[in-house]
């Protein structure tokens, strides 16, 4: 098996190994629940997967995670197609967040780390620090079924990060946390990118993927609608500009080159129709009043994700 | 920079590491949870405690009254004594569990008075041609011996005055029994304790049948396997499961089992621990291997339902099986218990059965466990795949030949 992974110390110079999925496809019956996806989760980068119930986000996941059969296409780690030792070594947190309701937070989390192939006393040593990390270290004999649901959500991705895994696949990790437990949770994913590890994690709270992701992925019905880096995102997407000066901005309607979308004010919005128009813009209005504001828009996630899933 | 010095520490021992848990195997895991989840439950170590008591008590009950004796005080006046010392020496003789003691009052009145005052149980006087037995009400067992005492000692009075014996006047007039088929009390005896055994295979076939199945379908419900399977190979999952929940049944069927010999010791039946030792321990070899052949289907009927309210439909077929094991132990009689107690699972009570009612050549059983071994790794083949194909579809339920027939 070294013989394997060696040839890939490439990604492994750069402390990163990437995760691939290559014209992923699965069909139930008629249904194509997961149409030709392909996109990828770089090491050290927190992807989002963004998408609205049914469009496929958990199906995907649990074909990366080999817990789905895959009717074509395929998942590569590292370069190679993924191997069943390539994911035990993966943290994956499913769709449901049941564990074992009749036992103990401790036990359990121990089993599964044991099960992940941690010695006992080493399970045990990692479990406590996570515990006491999510203040829950006195918890720990209580039985999950015990725990309020974000308790519960905790307890679950301790048992995904607790090995030090090498790509942490995760399905809605956030819902129902409060933004203290959002914040406590991100630092924890932000500490396994900084290992240079991938994360992938769905949500549908498109803020929180605005704030915590490097990369995004939309799939709509099945099929990847927008993959990239958020920013390049939303830079490709906009185009558009405003200016806000501390007269009224009515003048710019007759400037070439700018299309105006809407004025209120001193406020305008406008799209560039000649490349440079915005600089000879700019200069006009400094020269007529002062230039409180000028810049691209950035439309917020909300927007893309709505223009691109309709 | 922080990657570049990072990166060595997680590749290289990452492969080492992950070489360590191949080596490991993790049934055993599994296995050590699923004892030490149950032997921590309340239910589970209530409910055999409880068994436990019932079984002593009844036992115990059995014994006690086995053991009572009933002592019994009667008065006589001195004329009468003789009569009264013949009952109190013969008495245990004629019933085992009757002891007579006599005394001599001053006269009637007394006695009277001592039997009124319940001082003791009966007065034994002379009345008119026969004799009186004086009590506050029925004494059933004190009656009855001193009928028979009476009886003989004043047929042994007539005989004599006639120049006779007793035994010459009751010559030929004696019946006495004779079986021809085996002893009444063993037989029974074996009946009774072949229907205790089918019923605890029935009992633990079904409780942790449906343990198995619960559990299967709790692990998927709540997608924990998930987590599992991309831990470890599912074949490891289901190997430990049914490891873990046939050790504890074979516990506890030795706790019940021992209890039971030790308990029966104490009975009047106490010598035939002995002879229903062997039977109980072939009982228990068919039980452990019957057990794991069934185990594996119920996981497989847990592992077809997808919610726990599925559960009741995919476990019937199995229910109607482990009752059909259950019924036929009493109900098959002659060449057709003979044939069924070579065939699967039903061998696995009805066999120790016929053992107990002795009179099987030891080919047989062996030949039955054989058979009944190829069975289990039957269920552990196909059940196998059945539960690893069904395993991870979590839509609703899943017939046999969606599990047997989908890709994986």
């Amino acid at each position: 098996m070294s013989v394997t992974t060696l040839p890939t110390s490439t990604s492994s110079r750069t402390g990163t190994a990437r995760l691939e999925l290559h014209s992923l496809t699965r069909r139930f019956g008629d249904i194509t629940a997961v149409d030709d996806v392909s996109f990828s989760v770089p090491g050290g980068q927190m992807t989002g997967f963004v998408g609205g119930n049914g469009a496929g986000k958990t199906t995907t996941m649990r074909m990366v995670m080999g817990v789905l059969g895959i009717t074509s296409g395929e998942v590569h780690w590292d370069g190679r197609p993924i191997t069943h030792d390539d994911r035990r070594r993966f943290g994956y947190m499913p769709e449901e967040r049941g564990l074992y309701p009749k036992q103990g937070v401790l036990d359990q989390l121990v089993y599964l780390g044991e099960l992940g192939g941690m010695s006992a006393q080493a399970a045990r040593e990692a479990v406590m620090e996570h515990l006491e990390r999510f203040g829950l270290a006195d918890r720990a004999k209580d039985r999950v079924e015990k725990l309020s649901l974000g308790n519960q959500q905790r307890v679950q991705i301790i048992a995904a990060v607790m090995r030090e895994p090498a790509a942490l696949i995760l399905d809605e990790p956030f819902s129902g946390l409060d933004p203290v437990a959002v914040d406590a949770m991100a630092d924890l994913l932000r500490e396994h990118t900084a290992r240079g590890v991938p994360v992938l994690f769905s949500s549908h709270q498109l803020d929180l993927v605005e704030r915590l992701c490097d990369r995004l992925v939309i799939l709509s019905r099945g099929r990847v609608v927008v993959e990239g880096a958020t920013g390049d995102l939303r830079e490709r997407e906009s185009g558009r500009y405003r200016l806000t000066i501390s007269d009224d901005a009515g003048w710019v309607r007759d400037v070439p080159g700018i299309h105006v979308v809407d004025v209120d004010g001193g406020s305008v919005l406008f799209e560039v129709e000649a490349a440079g128009a915005e600089q000879a813009l700019l200069q006009r209005a400094s020269s007529r009043a002062a230039v409180l504001e000028f810049g691209l828009v950035r439309p917020s996630l909300s927007e893309i994700y709505r223009e691109v899933t309709q | 920079m922080t990657t570049l010095t990072r990166s060595p520490r997680q590749d290289a021992p990452a492969t080492q590491s992950d070489e360590r848990p191949r080596r490991r195997a993790a049934w055993p895991i599994v296995m050590r949870r699923e004892i030490l989840v149950k032997i921590t439950d309340k239910g589970f170590v209530l409910g055999t405690l409880f068994t436990v008591a019932i079984l002593a008590a009844w036992l115990g009950w059995n014994a006690y009254q086995a053991e009572r004796t009933s002592e019994y005080a009667v008065v006589t006046t001195a004329a009468d004594a003789p009569m009264a010392e013949a009952l109190a020496a013969s008495a245990t003789e004629i019933d085992d569990k009757v002891v007579v003691t006599s005394e001599v009052v001053a006269d009637e009145a007394a006695a009277e008075a001592a039997v009124r005052d319940e001082e003791v149980d009966g007065w034994l006087h002379r009345e008119g041609d026969g004799w009186t037995l004086t009590t506050v009400s029925g004494e059933g067992d004190l009656l009855g011996v001193t009928e028979q005492v009476v009886r003989a000692v004043t047929i042994d009075e007539q005989a004599q005055a006639l120049g006779t014996t007793a035994s010459e006047l009751e010559a030929g007039s004696v019946v006495s029994s004779e079986f021809l088929v085996g002893d009444a009390e063993r037989a029974g005896l074996a009946q009774a304790v072949g229907f205790v055994m089918a019923f605890l295979f029935y009992l633990s076939a079904l409780v942790f049948g449906m343990q198995i199945a619960s559990s299967v379908v709790e692990e998927k419900q709540s997608r924990i396997v998930e987590i599992i399977a991309t831990s470890i190979p599912v074949r490891h999952l289901l190997a430990g499961k049914v490891l873990g929940n046939t050790v504890l049944a074979i516990l506890q069927i030795l706790l019940y089992a021992g209890v039971g010999l030790i308990g029966l010791s104490f009975t009047p039946y106490g010598s035939f621990v002995s002879a229903i030792s062997g039977p109980v321990a072939w009982f228990l070899v068919f039980f452990a291997a019957g057990f794991v052949a069934l185990a594996c289907l119920w996981a497989v009927a847990g592992a077809l339902a997808s919610r726990t309210e599925d559960l009741q439909s995919t476990t019937t077929p199995l229910t109607f099986l482990v009752m059909g094991v259950f019924f036929s132990s009493f109900l098959l009689d002659g060449t057709a218990k003979v044939v069924a107690s070579f065939i699967p699972p039903i061998s696995g009570v009805l066999m120790p059965i016929r053992i107990l009612e002795g009179d099987v050549p030891v080919w047989q059983p062996i030949v039955a466990l054989a058979v009944m071994l190829v069975f289990a790794l039957g269920t552990i083949i196909v059940g196998e795949r059945l539960y690893r194909r069904s395993l991870l579809q979590n839509q609703g339920r899943i017939s046999l030949k969606q599990a047997w027939t989908t890709a994986e």
